[in-house]
């Protein structure tokens, strides 16, 4: 019991280092800061993702847990990188809401999904009973990220701390999906950052800027 | 009686002796870090000495408060410091105030150093005064909150009871999402209060954007050695705070020799290892914009605040 205990422990102090790192993305405003927290925040969801392999014994999560560190602690940062480099933009300098305001906002959001999983985790046996609210948590950030910065790679960054939220969820409140589906999601996320990578650089040469509110402007 | 009274100044002796290594070792590293040979270790003692021997040297348009300062800020952080439990889990005066006392104490110090800073009348010491302001302001919220997190756990706001709990549980591991984000607001709080790097830069006397040197740069002599001894003993203090409540394995929970000799070795290792990682943090940062300042401070605010959500929603609750 002790054992399965100080495990449970480990894994909450690993998603919630997780939450941290999403409050930290939110009050920074330097592009390749926030792709370097992201690829910390993988890293932390990778451990957490071991952590929970190691303590139900469910072999597939270790895949899935090295898949993160290459795919989203590695290589999505690398691209990302390289867009930021070329796009010659280092800080998002207009933001649609101020950084002191949208971290209260965020912190609304962490009550909001206290609140809401707070009657269905009666109802599991799961391993760790606070890991559910904080990847709900973390997934209403990445969502208010999206909305509330303009930079396309921001909003990159705003979706994969989604993706890294839903997976959190995912392997802490159910032990991880099939193996085929984890394999299909990461190839996924690959391929959305890819392209919205290439669309980054279309976006750049079509307006001299990566603000997508000029997007509006396409209308006739 | 007489045993809680030499523990105590046994403590006091500690602390004044230990806190100018913990700059003396902040300046090595970051030296190391930065391929230079860097001053001795002891070159902050030998600082202090040599500034207790200078004559003071006052300017004619100054009151009693520039005169009283450098007292009233040096006592106000020692007894701060004798609240906070270091090798011992139980201070024996204990009694004399909890964690309020300890940061209205040190806010005591703060607002005189302030006034001190006004009251020369120079420029500089105008900047530094209201940029202080602001940060103590902002600061002040999210330290109480941290530490309330953590008394939550404990049930008291005594730090001797909340320490002293810490040490019989686990410290962090006892309850580790609303203790890591206390954890975090209170290490940001920290780095602000004592005037490291991301929020100012105490290695410079030269910069338009100090803070706590612009305040202080009127003094000289034994006044201005009082007033860096008292840094030293508030940048203690708070690495003390951080690594008794969430790390307090090691520290001495009853009152035996060999029991508080280990605590006073482990005590040493815990604040020199959280020494060093505050001068990483200084080699590897730059100092924030003074306006970026209140953002690094806002989430220092808001993650103590949603530890204290997180105690109510997720352990009264349920």
């Amino acid at each position: 019991m002790a054992h399965s205990d100080i495990g449970s422990q480990l894994v909450n102090i690993c998603s919630m280092l997780l939450l941290v790192t999403t409050f930290a993305i939110v009050s920074q405003r330097r592009l390749s800061a926030c792709v370097d927290l992201f690829a910390l925040q993988s890293v932390f969801l990778a451990v957490t993702a071991a952590l929970v392999a190691f303590l139900t014994g469910i072999h597939h999560i270790y895949v899935a847990a090295l898949l993160t560190i290459v795919i989203k602690a590695i290589i999505i940062p690398l691209i990302l990188k390289r867009v930021i480099e070329r796009l010659n933009v280092t800080r998002e300098l207009v933001l649609n809401i101020n950084i002191p305001a949208s971290l209260l906002i965020c912190g609304g959001l962490v009550i909001l999904a206290l609140s809401v999983t707070q009657p269905i985790k009666e109802l599991g046996f799961l391993l760790t009973k606070d890991s559910l609210a904080i990847s709900l948590a973390i997934i209403l950030i990445g969502f208010f990220t999206m909305i509330s910065r303009r930079k396309a790679v921001t909003q990159v960054v705003g979706f994969l701390v989604v993706e890294n939220g839903i997976f959190l969820g995912a392997t802490a409140a159910a032990y991880g999906m099939p193996l085929i589906v984890e394999l299909g999601v990461f190839f996924d996320v690959l391929v959305a950052a890819l392209i919205i990578g290439i669309f980054t650089h279309r976006l750049q040469d079509t307006f001299d800027s990566v603000d997508v509110s000029k997007l509006t402007g396409m209308k006739e | 009686m007489i045993e809680s009274a030499v523990i105590q100044l046994l403590q006091a002796v500690v602390v004044l002796v230990v806190s100018p290594f913990v700059i003396g070792l902040i300046r090595k590293v970051k030296a190391w870090l930065q391929c230079r040979q860097g001053p001795v270790l002891l070159q902050p003692y030998y600082d202090l000495a040599k500034l207790f021997q200078k004559e003071v040297v006052a300017s004619s348009s100054t009151s009693w408060i520039f005169t009283a300062t450098p007292y009233i800020l040096f006592s106000s952080t020692l007894t701060a410091s004798l609240l906070v439990p270091t090798f011992l889990s139980q201070v024996p005066l204990n009694f004399a105030g909890d964690i309020i006392t300890v940061v209205y104490l040190l806010a005591l110090g703060t607002f005189f150093l302030m006034l001190a800073g006004l009251d020369a009348g120079s420029a500089f010491g105008g900047m530094g005064s209201s940029r202080e302001a602001i940060v103590a302001a902002l600061t002040e919220p999210a330290m109480i909150l941290s530490i309330f997190a953590v008394g939550l756990t404990a049930g008291s706001t005594n730090l001797s009871t909340i320490v002293h709990k810490m040490a019989l549980s686990h410290g962090i591991m006892s309850d580790p999402p609303p203790h890591l984000l206390a954890l975090a607001a209170l290490f940001i709080v920290t780095l602000a209060e004592t005037g490291r790097v991301p929020v100012d830069n105490p290695a410079t006397h030269l910069e338009l954007t100090m803070i706590h040197e612009a305040m202080i740069l009127e003094y000289s002599g034994r006044y201005l050695a009082l007033i860096e001894w008292a840094a030293a003993l508030k940048l203690l203090l708070f690495l003390t705070l951080l690594s008794n409540i969430f790390f307090p394995w090691g520290i001495a929970t009853v009152m035996t020799p060999f029991g508080m000799a280990v605590g006073t070795g482990v005590w040493f290792l815990k604040v020199s290892g959280l020494a060093v990682l505050i001068s990483l943090i200084e080699s590897m940062f730059a100092k924030l914009r003074l306006f970026r300042i209140t953002e690094l401070l806002g989430v220092a605010f808001i993650l103590s605040l949603l530890s204290l959500v997180f105690y109510y929603i997720l352990r009264v609750q349920s």
